[in-house]
This record gives structure tokens, C-alpha cells and sequence, in this order.
């Protein structure tokens, strides 16, 4: 029972920190303890050991803050392109709309267009008007008056 | 200088990196032992603070803050590593065997202090430290190695002080474990050559 404390002395805090009182306690157990000497024994050499690697520490370079502040400029650089498409989304979408508008226009409201006759109020076809070629009903034949002219040629030749 | 950087600042960035590289070099130091492993983390740390220096608040000082993240980012990279490998006397080295010989001889003398000596100490003290997992080894290397408090540890981690205590007993007891059948092991192995 004795022996079981000893070990669980030494596993409850750092060895630095076990006062005095508490290392002499140890020190006479160990003295006729086998098993306890032992886990003393492997206490003192990890304290010992985990102490040497503790102090072990690397000093930064004097390359450390120029590197640090290359690679930084480097992510920027990196993640700006992402933040030029985020600011340029309104934009885009913009003209993708506008796209879409003028395929709409250019493709479908023209089939829609064919049946509309564009005349002015007045009763002038866009052709008479912008030629201002107006032919008065005067200088106009007819059909029939085109055949029978013809015919009154032909008849008279024949007598 | 925190306000100054989180306006980015780039001259605040490069001042916080001159004034805190130390401090966040010996954080990354308990977990890495290879100088290009401690710069890697040591950089990535420097780059999440700039990129995350609008969740500080100024509440606590920036180094803190700045040792809470590289603590973090360590123990990240260490279990990203996810390398625990028990450690047996087979696995030794010539000079860690030779070592472990000399401590048990005599531990203290001062004439067996060496710098050669020192680095095979620190060596095996990694070895053995490998075999624990990042958290608990973190917790053993501040209180045990630095002289830290449970509280600081807490601090540091963020986690609670009773769970501090439970990874420090646990860490302890496994280590002292490894090297208590390390000895045993030692000691047998000397018995049988002076017998020869």
C-alpha cells in the first residue's frame, strides 16, 4: 500500500515542485523498495531528459520577416483576383442581362413583326414617302386598257 | 500597431513579426526540433494572425493571442503528422544506448555534461516524448520541462485546469513508464555482458 503512494506521489506533480518533506519521503522509501527506486529512478531521468528538450528553442533568422512578408504579399496577390470577380458580379450580371435582352429582340420579336404592315396615317406607303415617288391615278392603266390597246393594234394592222 | 495592421498596415505587419518572432519561434520549438519545420510554422502562424487580426479584440495582449494561435497551429500540424510510435530499446541509437548507460552510472557528475551530450539527451527526449500525443506532450513539455502552471498551461491551450492536470498525470506516467522498461531493459542487457 506503502509502495503504491510512492508511485502515485511521483506522478502527481513535476519533481521540482515535491517539497522537501515529500522527497525524503521517497529517498527512504526507495532505500528498500525495489520496485519504487525504479519508478524514482525513471522520474529523475524523463524529468531530466523532457528539461534538456525543453530548453532546446531556435532563434529566428534575420531572413524570417522578409520571407514572411513575401509570402504574405503573395496571398494577396493570389486571393485578388477572387475579389476583382466578387466587386465585377453586379457588373456581369449587367451585361448578361443585356445579352439575353438583345437575343430576345434579335430572334423572336422580329417572327412577331412580319405580320405588321408599317403605313403611314395618311395612307402613303414608307416607299412613296421617302422616294417621293408619287404617281397620280392620271398616268395609271389599267389591266384591261393595256390588252386592249394591243389588240386595236393588231386589228387594224391586219386590215 | 494591431489597429494599424487590421487597416493593412504593411509596415505594422512587418513590426509585429520583428517584435513576436521570438516568442512564437520558442512555442513552435516544443513541438518541432527541425529548424525548416519551426520556420514553416512560425511563418504560418505570422499569416493567419494577418488574416484573422479582426477576431482580435485587444482585450489581452497581442502576444498571448499570438501564442494561443501558434499553439494552435502547431498541435494541428503534429496531428496532421499523425506519427505515435512506441518506443523500445531495440530502437535506440549507439549513443543514446550509451547514454542511457553513462545516466545510469552516474547522473549528475558535471564532467559528464557535454554539449555532444546534451543533443543525445535531447534526442532521446524527443523520441520518447513521439509517443505521446501532441496534446499530451505539449502539457508535459510546459510543466514538466518549462516550469509552467497548470494555470498557464490552461491559458495557453484553452482548455480547463482539471483537464490540464489529467494530460500532465497521464503524460507523466506514460513516459516514466517507457523509460522505467528502457532501464529495465539497460540494466538486464549489462547483467548478461559482464556475465560473458
Amino acid at each position: 500500500m506503502k509502495e503504491i503512494h510512492i508511485i502515485e506521489l511521483l506522478e502527481q506533480a513535476p519533481l521540482a515542485r515535491l517539497s522537501e518533506s515529500e522527497l525524503n519521503t521517497i529517498r527512504a522509501h526507495t532505500s528498500v523498495c525495489q520496485s519504487c527506486a525504479k519508478a524514482y529512478e525513471a522520474a529523475q531521468l524523463s524529468t531530466f531528459l523532457v528539461k534538456e528538450r525543453a530548453a532546446e528553442t531556435f532563434e529566428p533568422s534575420p531572413f524570417f520577416q522578409t520571407r514572411v512578408m513575401a509570402t504574405w504579399r503573395e496571398r494577396q496577390n493570389v486571393a485578388s483576383p477572387l475579389k476583382m470577380w466578387k466587386a465585377a458580379k453586379a457588373l456581369v450580371s449587367a451585361m448578361a442581362a443585356t445579352v439575353a435582352a438583345l437575343a430576345v429582340l434579335t430572334f423572336v420579336v422580329p417572327d412577331a413583326g412580319t405580320e405588321f404592315e408599317p403605313r403611314a396615317a395618311n395612307g402613303y406607303s414608307a416607299e412613296e414617302v421617302i422616294m417621293g415617288q408619287e404617281i397620280s391615278s392620271a398616268e395609271q392603266m389599267s389591266y384591261e386598257q393595256v390588252l386592249t390597246t394591243l389588240y386595236a393594234a393588231e386589228d387594224n394592222e391586219a386590215r | 500597431m494591431a489597429r494599424r495592421a487590421r487597416d493593412s498596415d504593411e509596415s505594422a505587419f512587418a513590426e509585429i513579426v520583428r517584435r513576436y518572432s521570438p516568442r512564437v519561434f520558442k512555442v513552435a520549438s516544443r513541438f518541432f526540433r527541425q529548424r525548416s519545420l519551426v520556420e514553416e510554422a512560425a511563418q504560418e502562424v505570422f499569416l493567419k494572425a494577418f488574416t484573422n487580426l479582426s477576431s482580435y479584440r485587444g482585450d489581452g495582449s497581442l502576444e498571448g493571442w499570438l501564442t494561443r494561435i501558434a499553439t494552435n497551429t502547431c498541435l494541428n500540424l503534429l496531428r496532421a503528422a499523425g506519427r505515435r510510435p512506441e518506443l523500445v530499446v531495440s530502437d535506440l541509437s549507439d549513443e543514446e544506448d550509451n547514454w542511457l548507460e553513462g545516466k545510469l552510472d552516474d547522473v549528475a557528475t558535471a564532467q559528464y555534461r557535454s554539449t555532444e551530450r546534451d543533443i543525445i539527451a535531447a534526442d532521446l527526449a524527443d523520441r520518447l516524448l513521439e509517443t505521446l500525443s501532441p496534446e499530451d506532450r505539449l502539457t508535459l513539455m510546459m510543466i514538466d520541462g518549462e516550469d509552467a502552471s497548470i494555470k498557464e498551461v490552461a491559458e495557453t491551450t484553452g482548455w480547463s485546469e482539471s483537464k490540464v492536470k489529467v494530460r500532465a498525470f497521464r503524460a507523466r506516467q506514460k513516459i516514466r513508464g517507457t523509460m522505467a522498461k528502457l532501464l529495465g531493459k539497460e540494466k538486464r542487457d549489462r547483467g548478461s555482458s559482464h556475465e560473458s
